[in-house]
């Protein structure tokens, strides 16, 4: 990295060099009142004469190839700060292997500050600009690690199938994020009535208890969904031959 | 400052719970199988087989990561997990990359590498126990082999059974 000057207050202009359109949206939502990237000193400008740093978006198209080039060359020589905001800026992100683009502005310009993120959030924005700043330091690190140095446990393999078998069903219902949640309501459930004389019965019976107490009608519905596949699925596994009801009855 | 404006970076903020931030791969957890190299729609997640040191690399490249955590879907061992980790800027490009190193399992006959790792038989070995014992072991025999090894104990079954067949179609061995 060359070195640069400490700046105090950084004039920024914004270079989309073929984005969707997020980024952009993100870097508008640094300069709003609740953001106020104006607070640190940094203020977007009209021209590439009047910016200290370039805030590039997009995986460089071959479009915008020599469009990006002549905004660098306009800049003033010093300092010429250049931060790629977003995956597609920092590497190409999901059109890397395309032949329109050239993948990254780093392909074309010397990147001081890369801000990875699809899109980034404002205040990942902020932290990049603040540690050109020097206001806030750096967290990420490459790291390498090794199989020797982690221990690895296969842990119950057979029931963890099983409870990703169910969440596949879940996300149909509920979606991706509340899903966990669904699930972990069944699953202690699953460990209650496995801990009674009559699993099957006991199950259905909590279920049922759950689904007359939850006032929410899609919950109790992907509950009674949960029951039903779980059933079909244990049958399955134990025609199969594992024993996975006494494995579910072994859990804490 | 005023009331609207939030006071960031000056005191730090949290993600919201459902924010999808930079994906963390468990390295206790994981075991090469590249299902996440393969769902990667971006490459992101590489996988790389190297020979001479006998290991298998996992190679998550955050810069490429478009956060759509299929890899936390298709991961059979729930080793990547989309963290709400977002403070992620940084001047060098390495600084973004994890790479996770995993022994390859090696074959016992031959003793070459294969192509998968120490964890992904250890892992299949605690599946299959629970099957009946001949199955188990008929299913160890096959899986500790290289990809030619196997290749070649199927085509001397074969023959074995052809001869058979042949010399059976002869009327014995003695007509």
């Amino acid at each position: 990295m060359r070195r640069k000057p400490r700046m105090r207050s950084v004039w920024v202009f914004h270079l989309n060099t073929g984005a969707c359109n997020g980024c952009d949206i993100e870097i508008l939502d640094v300069l709003t009142p609740y953001y106020d990237a104006e607070r640190l000193g940094i203020k977007l400008v009209g021209s590439p004469r009047h910016a200290d740093a370039l805030l590039v978006t997009g995986p460089l198209t071959r479009q915008t190839y020599y469009a990006a080039k002549a905004v660098y060359e306009a800049m003033p020589p010093t300092p010429r700060i250049v931060i790629a905001v977003g995956t597609c800026a920092c590497s190409g992100g999901i059109f890397y292997d395309s032949y329109a683009v050239h993948g990254g502005i780093d392909k074309l310009l010397p990147v001081d500050m890369y801000v990875p993120g699809c899109p980034p959030r404002p205040e990942e924005i902020i932290y990049g600009l603040a540690q050109l700043l020097g206001l806030v330091e750096k967290k990420v690190r490459g790291e390498t690690y090794r199989d020797e140095e982690h221990e690895f446990r296969p842990e119950a393999p057979i029931v963890d199938r099983l409870w990703y078998d169910l969440r596949q069903v879940l996300t149909r219902i509920v979606g991706y994020f509340d899903r966990e949640t669904v699930l972990n309501e069944f699953v202690s459930l699953v460990k209650e009535a496995y801990r009674r004389s009559n699993p099957r019965q006991a199950l259905r019976s909590l279920v049922e208890e759950y689904c007359a107490k939850e006032e929410d009608p899609r919950i109790a519905l992907a509950m009674r969904l949960l029951l039903n596949e779980f059933e079909t699925l244990v049958d399955r596994y134990r025609d199969e031959g594992y024993p996975v009801e006494d494995l579910l009855k072994g859990l804490e | 400052m005023s009331y609207v404006t939030l006071p960031y970076p000056f005191k730090p903020v949290e993600a919201p719970p459902e924010y999808r931030g930079k994906p963390v791969v468990d390295p206790s957890k994981c075991i090469g199988c590249g299902a996440c190299a393969n769902a990667c729609p971006p490459d992101a997640i590489r996988m790389e087989i190297d020979e001479a040191k006998g290991v298998k690399r996992l190679i998550l490249d955050v810069s490429r990561c478009i956060r759509c955590a299929r890899c936390e879907e298709v991961c059979p061992m729930g080793a990547v997990k989309l963290s709400r980790e977002f403070e992620l800027a940084t001047p060098r490009k390495e600084d973004l990359v994890t790479v996770i190193e995993l022994k390859l399992f090696r074959c016992r006959v031959c003793g070459k590498p294969t192509e998968f790792t120490v964890r992904q038989v250890e892992k299949a070995k605690s599946l299959a126990r629970y099957l009946p014992k001949e199955r188990f072991e008929e299913i160890l025999e096959s899986m500790t082999l290289c990809r030619d090894c196997r290749r070649s104990r199927y085509v001397s079954k074969l023959v074995e059974i052809e001869i058979r067949g042949y010399v059976g179609s002869m009327g014995g061995l003695h007509a």
